[in-house]
């Protein structure tokens, strides 16, 4: 299987998106904690002010999955900022399903999106990776990514929206006048 | 203490970058930071930025040795979990040393989760160095979960010469 495009996603894409999306989430035995919805993927990657960018690998027909999809690998990502060195990339998903894999699909996928990184001027392309998908630190390692979590003690936290709420409680409590404290 | 939690405009530039490097230098890497006054205010406050931030202010009379009333600041930015959409990354947070310990770090969190949460963000996500035992001590005890110890969710980065290749498609 040679002919495969990659393409900017399109707003028709989202249900593709959104079941690569489990397909990943599934292959990382998360596929519970995704509770994103097509409407959601429509409203935040294609308004005037989309949160993420998607590329996506389609194949012609008579190439389709045992599924009947041609669209069989994806990429979302966005910008971010470090204050240090400026702009980066941010890739937040990268796939391509198992049947479609071997083909250089995901090797294309990386190129283009360093092109942008480059083409945007971003000075570095960021992502995570579960310490215990060993192929994939394989795959990035050998293209020159190097583990920051490792070689430069970063740990990765998050704070959900009920302890955001938490801590707004404490904003609140502040602008009650609990210190003396203003917010404008 | 009197303070005040305000968005950042376009003139606080000069302080971020001042309170940019004090940070770096407390993490042990102020040679690492290429950014300038100029980049901040063309990065943050042109029609599309990439960055936003939150800058802490005392009066006049509560001013640091060297005359400085802007004495903390947040950087962040939105982003997209693919698992649960809309989110807010916390880049930068950050307190004078003299001004510490006034729950000024706190309510400068407080203003970007406020955002965030605005913004119909569900997650407020951030790194910390893991010497940083003070700073990780604070927001353990804000609920906040350590993704790499509990999932194993490694930072990589592709940079420099390695980003170029990739996008020679050199492997």
């Amino acid at each position: 299987m040679a002919s495969f495009i990659l393409r900017k996603a399109e707003p028709k894409d989202v249900s593709d998106i959104l079941r690569l999306i489990k397909e990943l989430a599934k292959f990382e035995e998360m596929e519970d904690q995704v509770i994103l919805t097509e409407k959601d993927l429509l409203e935040d990657g294609f308004g005037d002010h989309p949160f993420y960018h998607c590329i996506v690998a389609d194949v012609p027909k008579q190439h389709q999955s045992a599924d009947s999809h041609v669209i069989i690998g994806f990429a979302m990502y966005y910008f971010t900022y470090d204050p240090w060195i400026g702009k980066l990339l941010y890739l937040e998903d990268f796939y391509v399903m198992k049947e479609f894999r071997g083909f250089g699909i995901g090797s294309e996928i990386l190129k283009k999106l360093s092109q942008t990184a480059v083409r945007t001027r971003c000075s570095s392309m960021h992502f995570i990776v579960a310490e215990w998908n060993k192929p994939s630190i394989d795959f990035y390692k050998r293209r020159g990514a190097s583990d920051l979590s490792l070689e430069e003690g970063w740990r990765l936290f998050k704070i959900d929206k009920q302890n955001l709420l938490k801590l707004l409680a404490i904003l609140h409590a502040v602008q009650n006048g609990s210190t003396a404290e203003r917010f404008v | 203490m009197d303070f005040t939690i305000r968005a950042a405009t376009l003139e606080d530039c000069k302080d971020i970058s001042r309170m940019i490097l004090e940070l770096a230098e407390y993490e042990k890497a102020s040679d690492q930071v290429k950014i300038t006054q100029r980049d901040l205010e063309q990065d943050g406050f042109s029609k599309n930025p990439f960055f936003h931030g939150i800058i802490a202010e005392v009066p006049e009379h509560h001013k640091s040795r060297e005359g400085h009333t802007k004495v903390g600041y947040s950087l962040y930015f939105y982003t997209y979990s693919s698992w649960k959409g809309r989110a807010v990354y916390m880049e930068d947070l950050y307190v004078m040393p003299e001004f510490r310990g006034k729950g000024i770090g706190k309510a400068l969190m407080s203003k970007v989760s406020q955002l965030g949460l605005a913004a119909g963000c569900t997650q407020l996500n951030f790194t910390v160095l893991d010497w940083n035992k003070s700073s990780l001590d604070f927001y353990l005890k804000q609920g906040c979960w350590d993704v790499t110890s509990d999932l194993g969710y490694h930072c990589m980065r592709c940079e420099g010469d390695a980003l170029e290749h990739l996008a020679q498609g050199d492997l």
